[in-house]
This record gives structure tokens, C-alpha cells and sequence, in this order.
């Protein structure tokens, strides 16, 4: 792929106004709370796009696009199951005891209801998760660049973590969250072009079906049985995994989203985030995983265009976006595609360490370290932080390029961590029984029994490591579906059981932090500024996209 | 905020105007798609970005 200067020109006017962005809202940071939580201040449309942009990250723009050309619109089930309905019931029901609290960060809620040591397991977990997150983004990008346009490694993951580095020293949390909202425009007027083109190529939604098997263009038809689809899964793994265990277990704990809500400027605002946000989340679908679709089609017919195969002879999926930009982009939009990328993979980075920044400062630095500082300390520290952040994020891409299969031995460990999450904050947010070290041991029995469901099954060669292999799934993404379901089904017996056995807070220690304790204030605002009327209209919306794509 | 309104807006302005002259001065094509794509895609993203600004410019009046 060969750029112009068109295309230099646009990635330079990306870099110049996202550190201009930071510069400006530099001035706006004077306390600890400006520079780590945004000081609760930002409007609802901003929190609802950087909800979204904050997870859309370009490895799952690209892979997205991969899976569309491997399983076909089957995987937008990881949209419409596996974020949709979660993102509906973190705004609904959980948002209140998140913001109400007052808490500055998810670990910190867990202190509030739990106990010190329950969120000391939940702060060191996310923290060591945010640097890999961030190092594996920033490992990525390298990778691309030097594929795709022959970059030097070092020189684009350096480059790319001074950018990051800059901005997000200079401004905090705000910045970083301004930047993703330009990061999900650009996202979207970057590829729906592409998209837009590529099926039109294939001659339109039902041409490109007829070209294909037509598993790939229905999401449920195919969906009941293993042997039937690409996936190889069933219909009660997808739904119980992916929608109800994994899907929760992200949208509704995971800091690095969350945070994005409770910066929100009302009580009302942090509700509506995750609901507005589910709009564009529903409709992501067809930007980044119909192209690969498209892709798929256009390499049936004559015209030149196939997907990139690997040294084994097996097509790599992750190739075909940057390939199908290369068919239908010329200079100029090509640079902007590639800006796209750039500042997914930027945002990504920024956005680990701005929740790392606050997770360390707060829960782990103030909370253990050195308690009873003055505030301008800790907005030092925050600072600090964000150096260490990046140097340590850096680290982890060179560490990547070591150990080819970092990134799926992350992946897994990120899975058995996350299932049994969501078991615990169910329980702690709507059972005033729960105890604190209810949920402590729930959440180790829980990863324990995440580790051991892959210790003893098998899925396409992977796990099985315990000796004896109990079952085999016929997909990795089937293993997973269960591995979740059955961490997540022990973290919750295992709290229940552990909570019965001791001692509870007291219930004037508990107001704003579990159901039943907690007073949501009611406003006199028009109906689509309530979050319930706001979440019907997406689940109608959800089921007309799935009925129309059975 | 009206300053990420701005911001934004000014952003996709820019780009617009910059990939929509490539498209009308340059003769960029992609090799599978005939149509003048830059052009097109570069005043779809002008637009945006006016309509940005002009969001930004209404909230700042109220």
C-alpha cells in the first residue's frame, strides 16, 4: 500500500488536534477529581459516544471485519446479544448504586459495599489488565503499520505513545474521552463508505447473499445447532455465555467503560449514557462487520480480489480489512481509513491508562500507600502515573513481539477473571446479605473454576492442560461460552453460600449501595430524557434488527 | 461543550474540504471502484463537519 501526501497530510491533521484538544482542556484540570474522573461534569452526549468508542478499539474494527469473513453476520450476535442488553441493564439498574455512591472508580465501589480486600482483587486485576490491554493495542498497531505500510515497529508504537502520552498527561480523563469521541467519528465516516461501496460491488445486500452460504447472511436461522454454523455454537451457549455471563461481566464492571458513565454531569446523565449509547452500537454492525462479508463475496467473484493467506495456507481473516481499503479506497479517503486505524488502536491505549491513572491513584496508591495526603498531591501522583502508564505499556508491545501467543494467553486470562464479575456485583447491588468476604471468595472460587473448566476440556486443540478432558467443544468460542457460564455460576453459589456465613454491614453503611437502600430521585423531565422509556425504544429496536436478519 | 463541537466540527471540515479537492483535482482511483470515492466522501464529511459547527454555534447562543 503506497500513501500520497494527502494521506501524511490527514494523519498529521489527527495528530495536530487531538494534543491541541488536550492542550485546551488542560486549563480546565486544577484538582485530582478534574484530572482522573472528569470531575463528574460531562454531558451525556459526550459520555454516551466515549462509553462505545472506549471499547471500540481497532482490534475489534479489524476484527470484526475478520469475523465477518469467517462466520458472516452471525457475528453482529456479539453486538445485539453480547452489548446491547447489558449496556441496557448497567444504565437501568446498576448506574444508580455506581453514581449514587459517589465512588471514583469500580474498585472503589466495591470498598463501599464489601471490603478492603475485595477491591484491593478487583483493583490489582483491572490495573495488571489495563497495561496488557494497553501494550497489546499499541503491540498491534506496530504490527499493522509495518505490514501494511512498512513502518518501522519502534518508530510507530514510540511515535503513537508520545501522542497518547502528551495528551493525556496534559488533561486527564476529559481528554481522553474528547479524543474518543472524535476517534468514533472518525471510525464511522472512515469505513461506512467502505461498507457501502464494497456491497454495492457485490450487487447489494441480496446479491452478496446469493454469492454466499446462507449461514452467512442470517443470524438465527443457523443458529440452533453446532454443526450448522461457522461458529459452532448452540443456541443456549451463545445466549447464556455471551449474552447473560461475558457480555455482563464486561459492559456492566469493567472500569475502563464504566468510568465513561460516571463522569457524567447528573445522576440522570450516567442512566441515559449506556442507553444512548446503545443506538450506535446496534447499528455498528454494518460498518465494521459487513465489509468483511462483502469481502468474503467479492473473493468469489472474478475480479482479482482475494483474502490474504498465511504462511500455513489458511486465509488471515486479520488482513482483510486493510486489503479491501486498499480495492475500494483511493488516495485521500485511504488516508483517512488509515487515520481511522491509527486513532482506534491511539484511543484504545489512552483510554487503559486513564483508567489504569485512576485505578492506581485512588484505590491502590491512596488507598494503601499514603492515605491522608492534600489533593494537589494526588493530582501529581495521577500525573506521574500517566508517565509510568504509557513506559509500562510500551514495555508490554516489545515484551508481545517476544512471545507470539501473548495475546491469546491474554485473552484467556482476561476471560477467566471477567466471568465471575458480574455474579458478585448482582449479588452485591441487589442482595443486602452479600458480605464482604462472601464476595472475596466467591470472586477467587469463581476464576478457579474458570481456570479448571479449561484445565479439563478441549476445544480445536487448546486447553485440556489438567489431564483428564472431560468434553470437547467444537469451537474455542464454544469453550468460552461455557468456561463463563460455569465461573460465573460458581462465583455466585460460592458468594451466596460464604455471605449466609458471616457477618453483613450494618444497613445505615449500605444507603446508596444496594437495592432497597437506595433512593433514585425522580425528575420532572420529558419522557425521552427517563432512562425506562429510552431503554424500551432499544429493545424494540434490537428485535426488529434481529427479526429482519433471522 | 461547545469547544468539542468546535473541535469536531473544524476536524471533519478540513478533512472534507482537503479529501474532496484531492477528488476533484487529483486523479486518484481505486483499482475496484470506478466512482470518484474522495469526492463523494469528502463532502459527505464537509457536511458533517458544518453541521457540527453550526450545533456548536446554536448552543452558544442559548
Amino acid at each position: 500500500m503506497r500513501l500520497a501526501l494527502v494521506d501524511y497530510l490527514i494523519l498529521a491533521l489527527y495528530f495536530l488536534f487531538v494534543l491541541s484538544i488536550g492542550w485546551v482542556v488542560k486549563r480546565k484540570v486544577a484538582t485530582s477529581e478534574d484530572f482522573l474522573t472528569s470531575g463528574r461534569s460531562v454531558p451525556v452526549w459526550i459520555t454516551s459516544l466515549a462509553f462505545i468508542a472506549a471499547n471500540l478499539g481497532a482490534q475489534e474494527v479489524i476484527g470484526m471485519c475478520a469475523s465477518g469473513a469467517k462466520y458472516g453476520i452471525m457475528t453482529a450476535h456479539f453486538y445485539w446479544i453480547g452489548a446491547v442488553p447489558a449496556m441496557l441493564f448497567v444504565g437501568v439498574f446498576m448506574m444508580p448504586f455506581y453514581y449514587g455512591s459517589r465512588a471514583r472508580s469500580v474498585p472503589e465501589y466495591l470498598k463501599l459495599r464489601f471490603d478492603e480486600k475485595t477491591r484491593a482483587l478487583n483493583a490489582v486485576t483491572f490495573a495488571v489488565m489495563t497495561v496488557f490491554s494497553s501494550g497489546i493495542s499499541m503491540y498491534a498497531l506496530g504490527l499493522l503499520f509495518e505490514l501494511v505500510l512498512h513502518w518501522s515497529f519502534t518508530a510507530s508504537v514510540l511515535l503513537s505513545a508520545a501522542i497518547v502520552l502528551v495528551y493525556t498527561f496534559l488533561g486527564g480523563l476529559t481528554s481522553a474521552i474528547y479524543n474518543e469521541v472524535l476517534q468514533f467519528f472518525l471510525i464511522v465516516l472512515g469505513f461506512a463508505p467502505l461498507a457501502v461501496f464494497a456491497v454495492m460491488k457485490t450487487g447489494g445486500w441480496s446479491g452478496m447473499g446469493a454469492r454466499l452460504p446462507q449461514v452467512m447472511t442470517h443470524t438465527w436461522m443457523y443458529a440452533g445447532k453446532a454443526a450448522e454454523n461457522p461458529m459452532g455454537v448452540e443456541v443456549f451457549g451463545l445466549v447464556a455465555g455471551l449474552g447473560f455471563v461475558l457480555s455482563f461481566g464486561y459492559w456492566c464492571t469493567d472500569f475502563l467503560v464504566v468510568q465513561r458513565a460516571m463522569a457524567a454531569e447528573s445522576m440522570s446523565a450516567a442512566r441515559r449514557t449506556p442507553l444512548i449509547a446503545a443506538f450506535p452500537k446496534m447499528l455498528m454492525p454494518f460498518v465494521v462487520i459487513v465489509p468483511g462479508i462483502a469481502a468474503l463475496a467479492l473473493s468469489h467473484m472474478a475480479l482479482g480480489y482475494s483474502i490474504p493467506l498465511k504462511a500455513d495456507g489458511g486465509p488471515d481473516y486479520d488482513q482483510t480489512l486493510t486489503t479491501l481499503m486498499a480495492q475500494f479506497y483511493p488516495s485521500g479517503m485511504l488516508g483517512l481509513g488509515l487515520t481511522a486505524l491509527m486513532a482506534s488502536f491511539m484511543s484504545g491505549m489512552a483510554g487503559n491508562v486513564t483508567a489504569f491513572n485512576t485505578v492506581w491513584t485512588y484505590d491502590l496508591y491512596q488507598g494503601h500507600i499514603r492515605k491522608n495526603a492534600p489533593d494537589s498531591h494526588y493530582l501529581w501522583v495521577g500525573r506521574v502515573t500517566t508517565i509510568a502508564g504509557v513506559a509500562l505499556s510500551v514495555a508490554t508491545a516489545y515484551l508481545a513481539t517476544h512471545f507470539n501467543n501473548i495475546m491469546d494467553f491474554l485473552q484467556l486470562v482476561f476471560g477467566f477473571v471477567n466471568a465471575p464479575l458480574f455474579a458478585t456485583f448482582l449479588l452485591g447491588m441487589f442482595w443486602k446479605r452479600a458480605t464482604g468476604h462472601g464476595a472475596f471468595a466467591g470472586l477467587l472460587m469463581g476464576t478457579a473454576a474458570a481456570a479448571a473448566t479449561h484445565g479439563l476440556t478441549v476445544a480445536e486443540n487448546k486447553g485440556g492442560w489438567l489431564g483428564a478432558t472431560l468434553h470437547t467443544f467444537p469451537s474455542t468460542m464454544a469453550q468460552n461460552f461455557w468456561i463463563a457460564i460455569f465461573a460465573w455460576s460458581t462465583c455466585f453459589l460460592v458468594t451466596a453460600v460464604v455471605s449466609l456465613a458471616s457477618v453483613p454491614k450494618a444497613e445505615s453503611e449500605l444507603e446508596n449501595l444496594v437495592y432497597g437502600l437506595t433512593r433514585i430521585p425522580h425528575e420532572d423531565v420529558p419522557w425521552y430524557k427517563r432512562p425506562a422509556p429510552l431503554a424500551l425504544i432499544v429493545v424494540a429496536a434490537l428485535i426488529l434488527l434481529n427479526v429482519m436478519f433471522w | 461543550m461547545s469547544d468539542l463541537r468546535v473541535s469536531i466540527g473544524g476536524f471533519f471540515v478540513l478533512v472534507g474540504a482537503i479529501v474532496g479537492a484531492a477528488g476533484l483535482t487529483a486523479d486518484y482511483r481505486a483499482p475496484l471502484e470506478g466512482a470518484n470515492v474522495n469526492l463523494y466522501c469528502g463532502v459527505s464529511m464537509l457536511i458533517f463537519g458544518l453541521v457540527m459547527l453550526w450545533l456548536a454555534w446554536r448552543k452558544s447562543r442559548s
